[in-house]
C-alpha cells in the first residue's frame, strides 16, 4: 500500500456462542466445544448455533440506548464496548478524533422484522412501536454501535450478507489508509432464526437434523450436507499506525492486504476462479507472495459446492503449502459476523502459537483435497494470516493481517 | 373502560415503571414527562401504544392527548374521557365487524 497510511488493530471485542471475550472463545475452540444444538419446533428441529441472549448483560446498557436494539444490535454493542475498553480509548478521546464505525449484517434483525410483520399481518398495526423500525433497519447494528460508544464520525453499514463483516473491515482499512479517518470501529453482527435456517434448508444448503447436532457442521468433510446458521458479533478498533504508536496503544496486527470482487453472474453458488482471483489480488495488494502466508482462515461453511470451490481456489493460489482450517464446524456460520469473529479467534491462535483445526473433519472430501487441512491442533507461529468471506451474489472478500508489527 | 381514578393512576404508573423503567418513587402528578421524568417523544408514543392496549381504546386520532405535559395531565385525560374513548372503541369494533360480514357475503 505505497503512499498510504498504515492501518492497525488496537482493540477487539466479541459476543459469541462460544465466548464473550476472545480468550474465552479460543479456550472453547481449543477444547473442541461446539455451539451447535438441536433447534426447536420453530426451526423444524434443524441444528442451529444461537448465541446466548443475556438480558442481565444487555440491561447494563441504559434503556434509552437499549430500546432501539434487537439482539443483533445488543451483540454489537457488547462487542463494541469491549473493543473500546480494550483499545484504551475513552469516549471523549473518540469524540475528539471524530471516530466512526462500519458494521454490517445480513438483515438488520430478523427477530424484529418478524415481530413487526406478525403484528401487521394479524391486523394489529396499531400495536407497532416506533422502536420496531429502529430495531429492524438494515443499519441497526451500525448506528446502535455509534450511539453506544458516543461516536460522532461517519457511520457505514455494508450490507453484503456473509461478507458484511469483512467488507466493513476492508472499508475502514481503505478510509484510514487514505488518510480520511484516524480511528474506526469495524466488524459484523447477525442473528439467526427460523426464516434464516429455513431459507438455506429450502435451497438444500442446510445441514439436516442429526442424532448428535454437534456433528452437523463439517467443513470440507466428505460427509458434509450443509451449513448450520449461527449468530454473534465481533468489533475491532482500527486506527492509523502513527496515531496508535504515539498514544502507546497495544497493536494486535496490521491490515496489509484487502481485496473484494464478484463472480459476475452467480446468485447463490461460489465461483472458484473468482475466489482465486480475489485471493491472488489480496496477496498482490499486500506486496507478499502466497507462500508468505502462515495460515488461512477459510470461509468454508460446510456446503457441498462452496467448500469445494474455496478449496479449488486455495489449491490454485497457495497449493498445499499453507495450513487451512474453518471455524464454522465449531461456531456454525455466524453470517455477517463470521469474518470478524473468526479473525478475533485467529489473533488468539497467534498469541498461543497453535492453529485450531476444522471441527468434525475426519474424512476430507476428495473435491476439497490438495490443500493443507488442519485436522488436529497444530503448533505454528503466525506472521501473516489470510481470511476469506464469501456471500450470496457471488461476493468474495479477502484480507491479510500481519502480526508482530 | 370503566375505571376509578386510582385504577387509572395504577395502570399509567405501572406502564412507566415496567416499560420505561422509571423509579416508582419519582412518579408524582406534577412531574413533567420531558424535563422531570427524562422521557422523549418516542417514549411518549410507546407509552400511549401500551395504554391503548391496556385500556382497549384508540388514541390515534385524539388531539387532546398530544397536549399532555405532566403525569397528572394523563390521569385527568383518561378519567375525563374514558366514557367517550370506550364508546369510540365499541363503535370501531362494530364497524369492523359489519365490514367483515359484508366482505364475507360478497
Amino acid at each position: 500500500m505505497d503512499g498510504l497510511k498504515r492501518v492497525v488493530i488496537t482493540g477487539i471485542g466479541v459476543y459469541s456462542a462460544l465466548g464473550f471475550t476472545p480468550g474465552e472463545l479460543f479456550d472453547n475452540l481449543a477444547a473442541n466445544k461446539s455451539a451447535v444444538v438441536r433447534g426447536g419446533e420453530e426451526e423444524s428441529f434443524l441444528p442451529t448455533a444461537p448465541a446466548p441472549r443475556k438480558p442481565e448483560l444487555f440491561r447494563t446498557l441504559p434503556r434509552t440506548l437499549r430500546r432501539a436494539m434487537a439482539p443483533s444490535a445488543c451483540f454489537t454493542a457488547m462487542a463494541g464496548l469491549a473493543a473500546m475498553r480494550d483499545s484504551g480509548l475513552t469516549q471523549n478521546e473518540l469524540a475528539a478524533r471524530k471516530a466512526g464505525c462500519a458494521v454490517g449484517s445480513t438483515m438488520g434483525s430478523v427477530s424484529a422484522l418478524r415481530d413487526g410483520y406478525a403484528l401487521v399481518l394479524s391486523g394489529q398495526s396499531d400495536r407497532l412501536s416506533p422502536m420496531h423500525f429502529f430495531k429492524s433497519a438494515s443499519h441497526t447494528t451500525a448506528f446502535n454501535l455509534a450511539r453506544t460508544l458516543g461516536l460522532n464520525g461517519a457511520i457505514y453499514s455494508p450490507c453484503s450478507a456473509c461478507a458484511s463483516g469483512l467488507q466493513s473491515m476492508g472499508l475502514c482499512t481503505a478510509l484510514i489508509a487514505a488518510g480520511q479517518e484516524t480511528v474506526m470501529f469495524c466488524g459484523g453482527a447477525d442473528e439467526t432464526g427460523p426464516e434464516v435456517s429455513g431459507s438455506f434448508s429450502l435451497m438444500y444448503a442446510h445441514a439436516p437434523v442429526e442424532d448428535d447436532p454437534a456433528c452437523s457442521s463439517r467443513p470440507f468433510s466428505a460427509h458434509r450436507k450443509g451449513l448450520v446458521c449461527g449468530e454473534g458479533a465481533a468489533v475491532f478498533c482500527m486506527e492509523e499506525y502513527g496515531h496508535a504508536v504515539r498514544r502507546g496503544a497495544k497493536i494486535y496486527g496490521e491490515i496489509v492486504g484487502y481485496s473484494s470482487n464478484s463472480g459476475g453472474n452467480g446468485l447463490s453458488q461460489s465461483d472458484a476462479p473468482a475466489i482465486a482471483r480475489c485471493m491472488a489480488d489480496t496477496c498482490a495488494s499486500a506486496g507478499i507472495a502466497p507462500a508468505d502466508i502462515d495460515y488461512i482462515s477459510a470461509h468454508a461453511t460446510s456446503t457441498l459446492q462452496g467448500d469445494a470451490a474455496e478449496a479449488a481456489a486455495i489449491r490454485e493460489v497457495f497449493g498445499a503449502n499453507v495450513p487451512v482450517s474453518s471455524l464454522k464446524g465449531h461456531l456454525g456460520h455466524t453470517l455477517g459476523a463470521s469474518g470478524p469473529l473468526e479473525i478475533a479467534a485467529v489473533f488468539e491462535m497467534a498469541r498461543h502459537g497453535v492453529l485450531i483445526p476444522t471441527h468434525n473433519l475426519v474424512d476430507v472430501d476428495p473435491a476439497c483435497a490438495g490443500i493443507d487441512h488442519v485436522t488436529a491442533p497444530r503448533e505454528k507461529q503466525i506472521r501473516y494470516f489470510f481470511k476469506n468471506s464469501f456471500a450470496f451474489g457471488g461476493i468474495n472478500a479477502s484480507l491479510i493481517c500481519k502480526l508482530n508489527v | 373502560m370503566n375505571l376509578t381514578r386510582d385504577e387509572i393512576i395504577e395502570a399509567v404508573n405501572s406502564a412507566l415503571v415496567n416499560e420505561m423503567e422509571l423509579d416508582p418513587a419519582d412518579l408524582a402528578p406534577e412531574k413533567t414527562f420531558f424535563d422531570d421524568l427524562g422521557l422523549d417523544s418516542l417514549d411518549m408514543v410507546d407509552l400511549m401504544i401500551g395504554l391503548q392496549r391496556k385500556f382497549g381504546i384508540s388514541l390515534r386520532e385524539n388531539e387532546e392527548i398530544k397536549q399532555v405535559r405532566t403525569l397528572g395531565d394523563v390521569y385527568d385525560f383518561f378519567e375525563k374521557n374514558q366514557a367517550m374513548l370506550t364508546a369510540q372503541a365499541e363503535a370501531a369494533k362494530a364497524a369492523a365487524a359489519k365490514a367483515a360480514r359484508e366482505d364475507a357475503g360478497k
